[in-house]
């Protein structure tokens, strides 16, 4: 995930050091968290490497770990404004089977009667009629949590059974499949990906966003008489950036179609399948590709908007958020509405991955996404968290549990696993916090 | 687990007053029990006639669609051929709240007892009361660790053996994949054990190797599927069949096989008869779904019950056999035999209303399979 | 009283009264302000200076009483009225977001934006350098949370916050609680800068040398009343410690309760 800008909670630039990599650091003025978290997951994946053989950090199974991670780390982005501003939301798990249901039905159920199974016009309806639920069912426990003044907790916790409940009476509990065939593209799986050609695409777009991100800031630094990297320093984080990019793109389509698909693939387009087989990329996968943009798009809201800015100030002193004239109750119904969307998009994307929606759905779900946006660095005292280190802890927390499957260890252990890594991460984070200040 | 459970009851509270207050169907019928979630009683005539016998069942959590739509009726019709009278409790998910429930029901006149436990041990004291006043019960599809109480479900360790049975058939030789249910689930050890019966002699000669097992927190089927994308990673897709121990499961396996187009190729099997896994054994990407007809369940607890009501002892129930429990108990039991329905007996599930044609055809191209047409 | 200015005041509030449940925290008080004067607001805790300041900063409602900004009566209901009225509160409390840096507790709640509706964080740090190389010229920490700056720092940035936004009605709660005796000076020195460019100044305070070396008029609070609004130089220390702690104007206090003061 591109890291775009260093987040206004960055921690305070210490003492003048004179080894080469602290100098590097201060001047290209990256947020030093989010580089431990890197490092973190850089061990673990290596370790995973190491002890299934080799199978870990091969193409197909960081294509694989990107879409398992893609559902949390959506939700993990907007988790981390709710927590930031001192509330939690604990129902998303439940929203998420609501909402998910109701996209099932909508389309293996409700549609068809009107426009017929597998209508071109579908999947946008389903989808946008699930956005819009979200946003009702997040603004409308943000309300009670604003206006009436309920806990969060207490709010969320209700929502947590209510919206399980009736997840399962939308349906009696039935399992709504299968789903339509333009939806199930949003999952994943072999038709949901972009290929080579599209990735490469995406891959240099990214590449000249980094340098317009670096060219602009640098043109207001100027504008402003501020004090200028050394180019060297921009050079620097230009062409990291950009080979960080590539490089991904270039491994992740080594990853090709296992044959009968690519040849099912190249039938359909009514050409003849060669002897020798051809090497057909997955590319990103559709998940994958909402989740960077969703994660783009949150991190701008985050730190270019003023309802970002304002998430921040409600949860560093929400007395001092009131009186300087913030309309704090109206953020807080934002912050939910906007997890609600989320919640939303992620379980279309969970939905459609399964391609069915089961009265299950989305359980647990709820403390995936906590623990993701505290891996990643929220504060749960408020006021302090990131997005890019929510998507970051989304993957940490997902490469423990792909890794574990791959190397045999079974379902309790993965769970003793992950808790004790939420533990650690947060005793970590707080010691060095402790420190810094 | 605990806490969800305590959560829950609360719900269910919640959903008793919201019930209270919108209830005028106060014409109730003998149909009409199941809204009114932990009401304690549900018989139209109270104590009823000396002369009629009463069966009390003590359901742990009437909303679940299963028991309303074919255990219940099955139950009531068994009675009604008997002459039975029939009174229920719902005990919302709550083991104490059922603890409550029975004393009610005996209260209430009940000869004999159908108890569906939310909790195996936390219901003991509550049946050892009962038996000790002469009232016999039956334990329905779940468990309950006396060896007084006649013992009613599937045969959980049959469902595993049909599930590797029917793999097995298709594929004698090659890589297996086990796809467990929840391990705090007894049923998914049961369902192993039975796998592991009909499959062991080939595991030992080598003839199919396990390249991946692993249970399913929750029985969840995203979590099926990542499991089984992760195992297909791991053996570069050299998987040959996947023992799936439910549909839910099994349709996250399917999807994750789907990706790599081998959905239809690799047999995967499944239990319960989803009206999803249904198609997908109509569609060919799934091979079995062994199939416990609840009616069955049913009809053969109502019967039973009016047996032991009338002062037949335990082990003179017809059909009755002695099963090990893994509590160390010898229950009498009548353990009923499953279906496994496949490609070439979906006329079963057809034949039963189980599922409509449309749905179970849903997206089967025409002449492929018999009952679609 | 012994006001004798016939100008109409900046600020005119009368007869507020603020209840909190069964305690009338103000109390029927009445109180203005001209430009360019300081006027103090003493009188010990619970007194209800806080609470009647607040009710022109628009952090509380007052149940009952008028307030006029240039004779023009205004309803003062949140922070976002006050800020209409040019009307800027540095807090006791200093009321900063620890956790965002200098420039965006400056702007909080009327952030600069760029055309594109954008933070415009350049601009607004580059605003923050300006005021602050007039009042402190030795800050520098523009990019850290406020949690890492001193007491007389985050000072600076409340009080830069009032003067960038060109307050016309300034009002400090213990502006100096916080600070060492040079930032003291410091803030006693803006003070009187401020008021030469005719801003008008509440300020409430616990140091009665402070009251003395600042104010033009001292307004005393007892028990959620107004005792009294004395000019400064027409009392005494003693007059006002009278005033405070006993609720007697000048004159009114006998010399055995004047002697029990400094007893």
């Amino acid at each position: 995930m591109a890291v775009t800008d260093a987040p206004p909670t960055a921690p305070p630039v210490k003492e003048p050091e004179d080894r080469s990599f602290g100098r590097l650091l201060r001047a290209t003025e990256i947020d030093t968290r989010l580089l431990g978290m890197l490092a973190a997951l850089v061990i673990i994946w290596v370790g995973f490497h190491i002890w299934s053989d080799g199978t870990f950090l091969t193409p197909r199974n960081l294509w694989n770990l990107s879409v398992q991670t893609a559902a949390v780390a959506i939700m993990a982005t907007g988790m981390v404004l709710v927590i930031v501003s001192r509330n939690i939301d604990l129902s998303v798990g439940s929203m998420l089977a609501v909402i998910g249901m109701a996209m099932a039905l909508l389309q293996a159920e409700i549609l068809p009667d009107w426009i017929g199974f597998d209508h071109p016009l579908t999947w946008i309806i389903a989808l946008v009629a699930g956005i819009i639920l979200g946003a009702l069912l997040g603004a409308f426990q943000g309300v009670i949590v604003a206006y009436v003044g309920v806990p969060s907790f207490i709010v969320t916790l209700g929502g947590l059974l209510v919206w399980r409940g009736v997840a399962w009476a939308l349906a009696s509990g039935r399992t709504i499949a299968p789903m339509d065939s333009t939806f199930q593209l949003l999952g994943g799986g072999s038709r949901g990906n972009i290929g080579a050609f599209w990735s490469w695409v995406i891959g240099i777009v990214a590449c000249i966003g980094i340098v317009l991100l670096l060219l602009n800031g640098r043109r207001q630094r100027i504008r402003f008489g501020f004090k200028l990297r050394p180019l060297w320093a921009e050079i620097t984080l230009g062409v990291i950036g950009c080979a960080a990019v590539l490089g991904a793109i270039a491994y992740l389509n080594r990853y090709l179609l296992p044959d009968q698909v690519a040849r099912q693939r190249v039938e359909a387009a009514g050409d003849v399948w060669p002897a020798e087989g051809i090497g057909i990329s997955f590319g990103l996968a559709n998940p994958v590709l909402i989740a960077i943009v969703v994660a783009l798009v949150m991190t701008f809201v985050a730190t270019r908007l003023r309802f970002g800015r304002y998430v921040f100030a409600i949860g560093g002193n929400p007395e001092a958020a009131e009186l300087g004239g913030i309309r704090t109750k109206l953020t807080i119904v934002k912050t939910f509405a906007v997890m609600g969307v989320l919640v939303a998009i992620g379980a279309a994307v969970q939905v459609a991955r399964l391609n069915a929606a089961v009265s299950g759905l989305g359980q647990l779900t709820e403390l995936y996404v906590i623990a993701a946006a505290v891996i990643g660095g929220t504060s749960l005292a408020g006021g302090i968290g990131t997005i890019p280190g929510a998507v970051l802890g989304a993957l940490v927390m997902q490469s423990l549990q792909s890794g574990m499957v791959l190397v045999g260890v079974d379902a309790p252990l993965q769970d003793i696993a992950v808790g004790v890594v939420l533990v650690l991460a947060v005793a970590i984070d707080s010691f060095y916090r402790r420190r810094a200040t | 687990m605990k806490l969800r459970t305590k959560l829950l009851a609360l719900l269910a509270v919640f959903v008793l007053i919201v019930a209270a207050c919108g209830g005028d169907d106060d014409d109730a019928g003998t149909d009409t029990t199941a809204g009114d979630g932990g009401v304690a009683t549900t018989a139209d005539g109270g104590g009823g006639g000396d002369d009629e016998l009463i069966v009390g069942v003590s359901w742990n959590n009437y909303n679940e669609e299963r028991w309303a739509k074919s255990d219940e009726p099955a139950i009531k019709a068994a009675l009604d051929a008997a002459g039975a009278q029939y009174i229920s409790t719902d005990a919302g998910s709550s083991a104490e709240q059922q603890l409550a429930d029975v004393e009610q029901l005996i209260s209430q006149g009940a000869d004999a007892l159908i108890i569906l436990a939310q909790d195996g041990t936390a219901i003991l004291p509550a049946v050892a009361s009962a038996l000790e006043q002469g009232v016999p019960v039956i334990a329905y599809d779940r468990l309950i660790e006396d060896p007084g109480a006649l013992y009613i479900t599937f045969d959980n360790v049959e469902v595993g053996r049909m599930q590797a049975r029917a793999i097995y058939e298709l594929v004698p030789e090659g890589n297996y994949v086990f796809i467990k249910g929840n391990q705090a689930d007894a049923n998914a050890d049961f369902l192993r054990g039975g796998q592991e019966e009909v499959l062991q002699e080939a595991l030992d000669s080598g003839a199919i190797v396990n390249v991946g097992e692993s249970y399913t927190d929750n029985w969840d089927p995203a979590v099926a599927q990542t499991n089984m994308e992760q195992f297909l990673t791991q053996n570069n897709n050299d998987v040959d069949a996947v023992v799936a121990s439910n549909d839910g499961m099994a349709g996250g396996v399917v999807e994750a096989l789907r990706a790599q187009g081998l959905a239809g190729i690799v047999p995967v099997s499944g239990q319960d008869g989803d009206a999803a896994a249904l198609n997908r054994v109509a569609l060919g990407e799934q091979a079995v779904s062994v199939w416990k007809d609840a009616r069955e369940l049913g009809k053969a607890a109502g019967e039973a019950a009016v047996a032991l009501a009338q002062g037949t002892p335990l082990a003179d129930v017809a059909g009755t056999v002695l099963f090990d429990s893994p509590g160390g108990n010898q229950m009498t039991s009548i353990l009923l035999a499953p279906i496994p329905i496949t490609q070439d007996n979906l006329q079963i599930v057809l034949d039963a209303e189980w599922i409509d044609q449309a749905t179970l055809c849903q997206g089967v191209a025409a002449g492929t399979v018999d009952v679609c047409g | 009283m012994t006001t004798t200015q016939t100008r109409t005041p900046l600020v005119d509030m009368r007869d507020i009264r603020v209840a909190f449940g069964g305690v009338h925290a103000v109390d029927g008080v009445s109180v203005d302000l001209h430009p360019g004067e300081v006027v103090a607001l003493v009188g010990g805790n619970g007194a209800g200076k806080t609470t009647l300041i607040k009710t022109l900063s628009g952090a509380h409602k007052a149940d009952s009483g008028e307030i006029y900004i240039n004779g023009e009566k205004v309803a003062i209901e949140t922070p976002r009225d006050a800020k209409k009225y040019a009307i800027e509160t540095i807090y006791q409390t200093l009321a900063l977001a620890e956790n965002i840096d200098a420039p965006s507790n400056m702007f909080l709640g009327r952030e600069l934006m760029s055309r594109w509706g954008t933070l415009d964080d350049r601009a607004m740090e580059s605003a923050a350098r300006d005021v602050m190389g007039r009042l402190n010229p030795k800050f520098e920490n523009f990019k850290v949370p406020v949690n890492s700056l001193s007491g007389g720092q985050r000072q600076s940035v409340a009080i830069a916050r009032a003067v960038h936004f060109n307050a016309k009605i300034l009002i400090m709660d213990e502006p100096t609680a916080a600070l060492g005796p040079a930032e003291t000076a410091q803030v006693s020195e803006l003070i009187q800068q401020l008021k030469a460019e005719g801003i008008g100044i509440f300020l409430i305070s616990h140091d009665i040398h402070d009251v003395f070396d600042l104010a033009d008029r001292i307004s005393v609070m007892l028990q959620g009343k107004l005792v009294g609004t004395v000019r400064k130089e027409h009392v005494t220390m003693d007059d006002v410690l009278a005033m405070i702690i006993i609720g007697k104007l000048p004159g009114e206090a006998t010399a055995s309760e004047l002697e029990d003061l400094h007893g």
